[in-house]
């Protein structure tokens, strides 16, 4: 069961959420937008606490180094860094399959319905009924 | 793989760390903020001499190092602790705050989202994974490790319920409250290092 998507976009401004499912209660907009940049500066520290050697560089939007998955009791999210700094952020219930396909699924619709988009401005809210429809239609697939 | 152990009190400060198989660098905070009993990383050098070193400093070099922590992960961490000023890696006491502040943002953010008092219990990144357990006293436990494993809450917990038990609480010669030192007991410090050593996936 998918409960929310999320985009942030590099500078932490969330740029689009929606709600799939009623498991988690309703938030105000500024209550959400708060929530995103908080997602944004936890994942930027959880990259530097790295405790191995492993990390190949510890800067730049594409390292990709932070947070991937975060479990509450019962639920959970799924972050996924695109190479240009763009975060999609899916909360799910817990066990879940099939999730980083879902993500690559996501990212192809944003792809597709908004970065082709010429009228859409990089970094501002995604106001396309093509992204909507083709996202709900995907997240229903799943959550049947 | 299991690389640290962290565990905060309710006054939000770190009182106990340990670490195992880390390969990344940390070096020992600041003179001004340097607790003794928390961890055993070597004190910068300080011209006043002001330092109060764990009280167990002394015998560490003849009986207890090698029991406690001679062998590796601390073999490894302390010449780098020590020689470290060029190497990178954040201060002892920064990075304690990162990680706490990770455990308090987190924790919000949960809350927030179920409306319940949901506590999140773990996240991983491609390197590492960390679990969180809180205890009704708001004493919390962060262990990292490798990005693989299953959760392993029931660690912290028995963590909790054995040695801190056994060696923190019923140890009146620890002072709960303080807020200058942490918990400064050798034989807690190689009752958490006999069980993490025992698990499994200690260093697979």
């Amino acid at each position: 069961m998918i409960h929310a998507v999320w985009v942030i976009n590099k500078a932490g401004g969330l740029v689009f959420n929606r709600s799939y499912s009623d498991v988690l209660p309703p938030l105000p907009l500024n209550a959400v937008l708060i929530l995103a940049g908080t997602l944004h500066g936890i994942h930027a520290i959880t990259g530097r606490l790295d405790p191995t050697t492993n990390s190949k560089s510890r800067s730049g939007p594409s390292s990709g180094q932070g947070m991937e998955a975060f479990e509450a009791e019962g639920w959970g999210g799924r972050v996924w860094l695109s190479g240009t700094g763009t975060k999609f952020i899916v909360l799910h219930s817990i066990p879940h399959s099939g999730l980083d396909e879902l993500l690559r699924r996501i990212y192809e619709i944003y792809a597709d319905a908004v970065m082709k988009n010429p009228f859409h401005t990089p970094e501002m809210p995604i106001n396309s009924s093509l992204f909507e429809t083709r996202l709900q239609t995907l997240i229903a697939g799943v959550n049947t | 793989m299991i690389y640290s152990l962290y565990i905060f009190d309710r006054h939000c400060d770190c009182v106990y760390y340990q670490d195992w198989n880390r390969t990344s660098p940390v070096r020992p905070p600041p003179p001004s903020n340097f607790k003794a009993g928390i961890h055993r990383l070597p004190p910068p050098p300080d011209p006043t001499g002001a330092i109060r070193e764990s009280i167990f400093s002394n015998q560490r070099s003849s009986i207890q190092s090698g029991a406690v922590d001679g062998q590796d992960g601390r073999g490894q961490a302390g010449p780098v602790g020590r020689t470290g000023k060029g190497i990178g890696g954040l201060p002892f006491d920064e990075e304690a705050k990162l990680v706490y502040g990770v455990v308090l943002s987190l924790r919000n953010m949960a809350k927030k989202l179920s409306g319940r008092e949901d506590l999140f219990t773990s996240y991983r990144t491609p390197t590492y994974k960390f679990h969180l357990f809180e205890t009704p006293t708001n004493y919390r436990f962060v262990l990292l490790s490798d990005p693989s494993g299953d959760s392993l809450s029931f660690v912290l917990r028995k963590l909790y319920t054995g040695a801190f038990m056994e060696y923190v609480v019923r140890n009146p010669l620890i002072d709960m409250n303080s807020r200058d030192i942490g918990i400064d007991s050798d034989a807690f410090r190689s009752a958490v290092d006999r069980q993490m050593r025992g698990l499994s996936m200690f260093n697979t």
